[in-house]
């Protein structure tokens, strides 16, 4: 990590833009001709090829009876109780490394473009009788074999988004869950809307895996703006009252920041993204971060039990948010410079150049509690990291109850303001 | 009533430093605010307690980012030699979510 000597000058600020050299394109070209080029193709390959003809076979029995041991986060064979799991993507695909290294937009082959064109439904041919057995990608990856219970999943990736390149397996079990979820709504139980306590069952929790992406990216940020300096400061009397005055410096303040960031996660799904007021979703959004560095190779035996719901996001729908969560945190990055102006900096203008990212589909678990307000239909969660336990929830909030406690609470301090007014009159 | 006891001091704890300046103000009068406004502040402090409208991940924090040592500079193009704010306009340097203009 040692700051790069041969740093072209960045003259895009020096006032106005010189002619282009001839090479190397400028900063702003490079990022036209990426703009205008064909998306890329998937770069990292993360198919899991023993599992293409949809069985994942015990290693020690052969049964098909596989599931996750959330205890352990291994799958276990339900016939003989063998235990193993998949390996972790991290050191897989060599996902740890080279963040600095990354030039353009990197793709593992499970964040690949979304088809619409292709149908959630996919088809095999049961290894085990020959009966042709149907899965819908959209809610579930996993189907028994009506005839031989064999169970199938879908291990294949299919360009309809369904299949990401890693999962990270539960970990929590649902006990742990409910614990959480009471424990979070027990404690909001006095100004909580009445019907929602009546109710709250929270045994009615939903074990899931949502669609993320897991960026790696390195960049640089610039930051341009005002900050002021306290030179002076006294007071003058002004009739009965001091009034403080206040003499400062003004300065241009510049700021640049190189950084990389590793594994950042975002929602995947345009529903889950959509963090706005009229929904609940900040709450799921909340229970990040999680220990992505942990997830494993794609296997559907994971999601056995377990709902999962479809990625409907591509990379170039999410590239401005990336910019968007760089710029923030370039600015947090630089804050600690600014010490000097104790009087506060003001930002006016920023830029990112993004050097490089790469994009890795993921679901992760989470445990979900929800609730449908009547009154105005708005759906509330209660949401459990699967993998830390971090819980946040929304509940639905009885006004009239904390109408008459904002009034009771004001009504008493007025009291004691009273008081003390009359006392010092 | 469990909750009650688990809810109000935390409720009190936040609302503590709103009106401390109440206490410490000159003039007397100001002191009829506190009524309207600790009311107005419980609302709002236990509405966000049970809803958590402004929870959302802290990537900037909660996420690995290794930087390397920030650059830049300053040139002091102004004094301003009397005035009576005790700080700038419009004081961004901790909202890092706020976007402002984007040069390219
Ligand atoms: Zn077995
Ligand atoms: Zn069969």
């Amino acid at each position: 990590m040692t700051q790069d000597p041969a740093e072209p000058p960045r003259s895009a600020y020096d006032g106005p833009p010189p002619p282009p050299p001839p090479s190397p394109p400028s900063l702003e070209e490079e990022l036209a001709a990426a703009k205008a080029g064909p998306e890329p193709t998937p770069s990292i390959e993360t198919v899991n090829e023993s599992l293409r003809d949809g069985l994942n076979r015990c290693p020690k029995c052969g049964s098909t009876d596989v599931q996750l041991r959330a205890s352990t986060g291994q799958l276990v064979c339900l016939f003989c109780r063998h235990e193993w799991q998949e390996e972790r993507v991290e050191e897989d695909f060599g996902l740890g490394h080279g963040i600095e290294e990354l030039e353009g937009t990197v793709i593992a082959s499970g964040a690949a473009d979304i088809r619409a064109d292709v149908s959630d439904v996919v088809t095999f041919k049961c290894g085990g009788c020959g009966a042709e057995v149907s899965v819908d990608t959209s809610s579930a990856m996993n189907a028994r074999c009506h005839w031989c219970r064999h169970t199938l999943n879908v291990n294949e990736q299919i360009p309809n988004g369904a299949v990401p390149d890693a999962v990270l397996p539960f970990k929590l079990t649902k006990d742990e869950a409910i614990a959480r979820i009471r424990d979070f709504a027990g404690k909001r139980r006095l100004f909580a809307l009445g019907r929602f306590k009546q109710e709250f069952v929270p045994d009615n929790v939903l074990g899931v895996y949502l669609p993320y992406l897991v960026i790696d990216a390195h960049a640089e940020s610039e930051y341009r703006g005002v900050g002021e300096v306290q030179t002076r400061r006294w007071t003058e009397k002004q009739g009965d009252n001091n009034v403080t005055y206040y003499a400062a410096d003004v300065y241009q303040v510049e700021r640049q920041v190189k950084y990389t960031v590793d594994d950042l996660t975002m929602e995947g799904s345009a529903d889950r993204a959509n963090i706005a007021k009229e929904n609940t979703n900040n709450i799921i959004n909340t229970i990040l971060p999680f220990d992505t560095k942990n997830a494993v190779r794609w296997n559907a035996s994971y999601l056995v039990g377990f709902n999962s719901e479809k990625r409907d996001l591509n990379v170039a729908e999410l590239k401005p948010k990336l910019e968007d969560q760089l710029l923030s945190i370039g600015r947090s990055q630089v804050s600690g410079s600014l010490r000097k102006f104790d009087r506060g900096v003001r930002w006016e203008q920023e830029s990112i150049a993004v050097g490089g990212s790469r994009w890795v589909a993921m679901y992760l678990p989470v445990w979900l509690y929800s609730y449908q307000q009547q009154s105005n239909g708005l759906l509330h969660y209660i949401a459990v990291n699967a993998r830390t336990g971090e819980t946040m929830g929304s509940v639905p909030v009885s006004h009239p109850k904390l109408l008459l406690a904002s009034i009771t609470v004001g009504t008493v301090l007025e009291g004691i303001a009273a008081a003390l007014l009359v006392a010092s009159a | 009533m469990i909750d009650l006891a688990q809810t109000l001091p935390q409720v009190l704890a936040q609302l503590a430093p709103v009106l401390v300046p109440f206490a410490a103000e000159d003039s007397p009068v100001w002191l009829l605010l506190a009524g309207p406004l600790g009311g107005g502040a419980t609302y709002w402090l236990i509405y966000r307690y049970y809803r958590n409208t402004d929870k959302s991940h802290e990537f900037e924090r909660d996420t690995l980012i290794s930087a390397k040592p920030v650059q830049g500079g300053e040139t002091r193009v102004d004094h301003i030699s009397r005035t009576r704010d005790k700080d700038i306009d419009g004081d961004n340097s901790s909202r890092h979510r706020q976007r402002v203009r984007r040069i390219h």
